[in-house]
């Protein structure tokens, strides 16, 4: 019967119990993950850095989802939900992403490119009471006048 | 909805609401329910992911430079009491499941006392900030980096720390009637942990975000 | 066909609070009537008859405004109000016919009310949230309207940066309202989707659920995923408006493109969520008004999830000329195709079950009709808009605005009446007047056609959207556009009055159109737990109908 199958399921995945030492080793396993990231993080990796962080985070972040959401016990809907929202994270950074990637440069904002960047003074000084790397109103008339 | 009965036995149960065919389903329905919602939560902050990554791309030096302004201690401390705060409430579903009320309660004030941690420190840091004025947009008035992009790096970092910081406390809120029922009331066990498991969900829902914005924002 | 009185066996459950002494159900309707029973209430029928009421309201100010653009269009100068009046005007008839009609309408209302129906369950999997997410729409209704009673704003519906930013009108509290509102569709959209898998009654396997189910679950899974990503980008804009943190300001690096992509992934699917109930409810009617067992029920049904799925790779196709990048441009229109693909796979279907049946022309049926050319026509412009060396020259014209009036408004509408009419002695267990039904669609589907076939010739010709003066060899087809508007308006009074009257004075009736339905197993209108004794068994299938050709039951093929 259909709705016993799903949720006699569920109940059945859901009765699995483990001893608390797995708990224990996932967390000194997350916190161990915790120092590597740090540590390649403040090597400054110049290309991958980013790239290995995010994977360490994933690993990380499968971790919790599997062992302390117990995802690894469960089947069917559960997962699915889960899988289908990180891929549509994926799809929406992807897209977005490809976008920018893809672009004619002078569609984006001067000095925003990589190969054209430099250190531009963006003119922040509190002293002359600039904020926030551009001129309000007032100062512009200021400057103008 | 009026409760029609209560499951037989010695063992106390869960009320079965009047809709549900049995218990199984009431649980299966508010598991899946609560995956369901934490997916919703997954792609809130996938939008702030997406204006991070589009921004980074575009303004990867100041990306850096304002990364390496932050306080990478703090954050580091900040992850380990996170995950060890989530360890802390995945025990309670642990000792929920065998029926040890007063260690669920534990447990949550433990992660409780942690999040409390979380927010503290979080409160220095951003009190540093407005000291030295790498603050968001129109506010920014740090000398120290004077890239373009910089304002934005800090409009993403503020909006998305404020965001978590905000589903610590509702998540905070939740547990704490997790743990009031534990000493008070002290009737979870094998047949009756949804709420406990449903408080845990979320709570490691709030430390896997931040598992990925401590790497984007601290470790660029 | 088992006749609902055998089903709803007179063996009462005990404990059954609905249930008096000489076996008499009283209705979900007359279950109390004091006004807190209703206000309070956790039956999804009440829920879903309360969302009616208010849905139709707003329907009524969407309407109005409507009206309203269409009189200043009838002359090319100004005719009863300014420019920035317009503007107004315009942006409220888009954000209260957008985010309080269209999208609560045919879930909110009649999702709510058939969804347990159909599955056999006594309610939603979650009653009260199911209130709560009434509720939080009116919470965020209230301030919408707050925020226009207060000025207005006049961003267009899509709240582009870097206007809406910078803007003075009230932009703050109707973003707020909507994003307040997009929490009730995720609570609507959460419980269809928890219901669904866990609530179904034995028998009812997931190919034997009714396809209006289907069509509710894909639904339901485009709210879940979609609805947060703008709810966040509706507080970054708020906060924007406020303060100015500089998210999406170009003076300081941001990237007001960006903003876009963040609210297409919502606002490109959040179309199929206005349209894709519309597609349920149709493949519901059609079956049951050609007395036939739909065709292809398998291909209906996964093309519902298609359409919800490859919805999400389309967004970009309203970014061709904002700064996207070219490859991004032409990505996106490829994937946009494949919208239409999953679309004329229902189309044929539904062409495939009228063909050879014993259809039955009755008031749905007709909107039904007026539905396909909509989709159709619709349908075909899309592909053409989705083109995009096409839309370079077509982007912001009228005729965008006549193929997204087409296909997601046309469509929507059509199944909307044809629902209404449809479960109408459902809901009430009354019938209405038949012969002013057709006239009323024939003049609604007549109406439309004036109003937005002119609307293309416009677009095609040249004249901008969201203008309040045009130039003069314009005129005529702007007042042929008006006058269709009122044609238009003139078919939904007449809907209003015979409707009303039928809910008072019209005829008892249990199941009018003889629905093969499994909402049709319970009495009309359905008693307070929808089923009274042992949930009823589905043996057969939803859209089982006696085949008229050969007078044998059809089995679904595929």
């Amino acid at each position: 019967m259909a709705i016993a199958n799903e949720s006699q399921q569920e109940e059945h995945n859901m009765q699995e119990h483990h001893g608390a030492g797995r708990y224990v080793v996932i967390w000194v396993v997350l916190l161990v993950l915790t120092l590597v990231t740090v540590f390649t993080g403040r090597m400054h990796l110049p290309d991958f850095g980013l790239l290995l962080a995010l994977v360490i985070a994933s690993v990380k972040g499968t971790l919790v989802a599997l062992y302390f959401m117990h995802l690894s016990e469960h089947r069917g809907a559960n997962r699915l939900v889960f899988g289908v929202s990180i891929a549509f994270v994926v799809l929406l950074i992807g897209f977005t992403l490809m976008d920018f990637g893809t672009r004619f440069r002078l569609a984006n904002p001067p000095g925003s490119q990589y190969s054209d960047l430099q250190a531009v003074d963006i003119g922040a000084n509190k002293a002359e009471g600039r904020q926030g790397g551009h001129l309000d109103e007032k100062q512009k008339q200021e400057k103008h006048e | 909805m009026s409760s029609a009965h209560v499951t037989p036995g010695s063992v106390p149960g869960p009320k079965l609401a009047a809709h549900f065919a049995s218990l199984e389903v009431q649980k299966h329905a508010a598991r899946l329910g609560m995956w369901l919602f934490l997916a919703t939560e997954i792609l809130l902050f996938a939008g702030l992911f997406a204006c991070y990554a589009a921004y980074r791309f575009l303004f990867p030096e100041a990306w850096a430079a304002c990364s390496r302004e932050l306080d990478l201690t703090m954050g580091t401390v900040n992850t380990v009491v996170l995950i060890t705060s989530s360890f802390t409430a995945a025990m309670a579903v642990h000792y929920a499941k065998e029926g040890k009320n007063k260690m669920v309660g534990h447990m949550f004030v433990l992660t409780l006392l942690m999040a409390v941690a979380f927010l503290v420190i979080k409160y220095f840091e951003y009190k540093h900030k407005f000291h030295i004025g790498t603050l968001p947009g129109r506010y920014y008035f740090y000398e120290g980096i004077q890239l373009p992009g910089a304002p934005l790096f800090f409009t993403v970092y503020f909006a998305s720390t404020a965001l978590h910081g905000l589903h610590v406390l509702i998540g905070m809120t939740v547990l704490m009637f997790s743990t009031v029922r534990a000493y008070r009331v002290g009737d979870f066990s094998a047949n009756n942990y949804t709420m406990v498991e449903l408080g845990s969900m979320y709570w490691h829902l709030v430390d896997l975000v931040w598992i990925f914005l401590f790497p984007m924002l601290y470790l660029v | 066909m088992t006749p609902s009185s055998s089903i709803a066996a007179p063996g009462a459950v005990p404990g059954h609070e609905a249930t008096d002494d000489h076996g008499h159900h009283p209705s979900y309707l007359t279950d109390g009537t004091t006004v807190k029973s209703w206000l309070l209430t956790v039956d999804h029928k009440r829920i879903g008859i309360m969302y009616m009421a208010w849905v139709l309201l707003f329907f009524l100010v969407g309407g109005i405004f409507a009206l309203l653009i269409r009189i200043e269009l009838l002359t090319p100068g100004p005719t009863i109000m300014d420019a920035m009046t317009y503007n107004r005007v315009f942006t409220l008839h888009g954000i209260v016919m957008i985010f309080l009609f269209m999208i609560p309408a045919i879930p909110s209302i009649f999702g709510n009310f058939l969804l347990p129906l159909m599955l056999g369950a006594k309610d939603v999997a979650f009653p009260r949230l199911n209130l709560l997410s009434l509720y939080v729409y009116l919470a965020g209704a209230g301030f919408a309207l707050w925020g226009m009673l207060n000025g207005g704003l006049d961003t267009g519906w899509t709240f582009y940066t870097p206007y809406s930013a910078h803007t003075t009108t009230t932009v703050a509290p109707v973003l707020f309202g909507a994003f307040i509102i997009g929490f009730s569709s995720i609570l609507t959209g959460m419980n269809f989707i928890v219901t669904t898998h866990t609530m179904r009654a034995p028998g009812i396997t997931w190919f034997k659920m009714p396809l209006m189910v289907w069509a509710l679950y894909a639904t339901s899974c485009i709210q879940v995923l979609a609805t947060p990503v703008i709810g966040l980008l509706l507080l970054l804009v708020t906060a924007e408006n406020l303060f100015s943190l500089g998210m999406f300001d170009v003076a300081r690096g941001g990237d007001p493109v960006l903003f876009q992509h963040l609210f297409w992934f919502y606002s490109h699917p959040a179309v199929y969520i206005m349209v894709l109930p519309a597609f349920g409810v149709m493949s519901e009617i059609v079956a049951t008004f050609s007395r036939k067992n739909i065709f292809g029920y398998r291909a209906v049904a996964y093309s519902s999830v298609g359409i919800a799925f490859v919805g999400f790779f389309a967004w970009g196709h309203h970014m061709f000329v904002s700064g996207q990048s070219t490859f991004n441009a032409g990505v996106f229109g490829v994937l946009s195709m494949l919208v239409g693909v999953f679309t004329a796979i229902k189309v044929f279907n539904w062409v495939g079950t009228v063909y050879k049946g014993a259809v039955e022309f009755s008031t749905p049926f007709a909107y039904f009709c007026g539905f396909l050319f909509f989709t159709v026509f619709g349908g075909m412009t899309g592909i053409a808009v989705a083109t995009v060396s096409l839309d370079v020259p077509w982007h912001d014209t009228y005729f965008v605005v006549a193929h997204f009036h087409f296909i997601m408004v046309g469509a929507t509408i059509m199944a909307f009446l044809a629902a209404l009419h449809y479960w109408f002695p459902k809901m009430f267990g009354k019938t209405y007047h038949e012969g002013w039904g057709l006239v009323s669609a024939a003049l609604i589907i007549l109406g439309f056609n004036a109003t937005f076939i002119p609307q293309f010739l416009l677009g095609n010709a040249g004249m901008p959207r969201r203008y309040y003066e045009y130039p003069e060899r314009f005129q005529a087809l702007n007042v042929a556009s008006t006058a269709g508007a009122s044609l238009l308006a003139f078919g939904f009074i007449i809907i209003a009055v015979y409707l009303t009257y039928a809910l008072i004075y019209g005829e008892r009736a249990d199941n009018p159109w003889n629905s093969k339905g499994y909402e049709w197993l319970t009495a009309s209108p359905p008693p307070t737990h929808n089923f009274i004794g042992p949930q009823p068994t589905y043996p057969e299938e939803p859209h089982f109908y006696v085949d008229p050709n050969t007078g044998k039951g059809e089995v679904s093929d595929v």
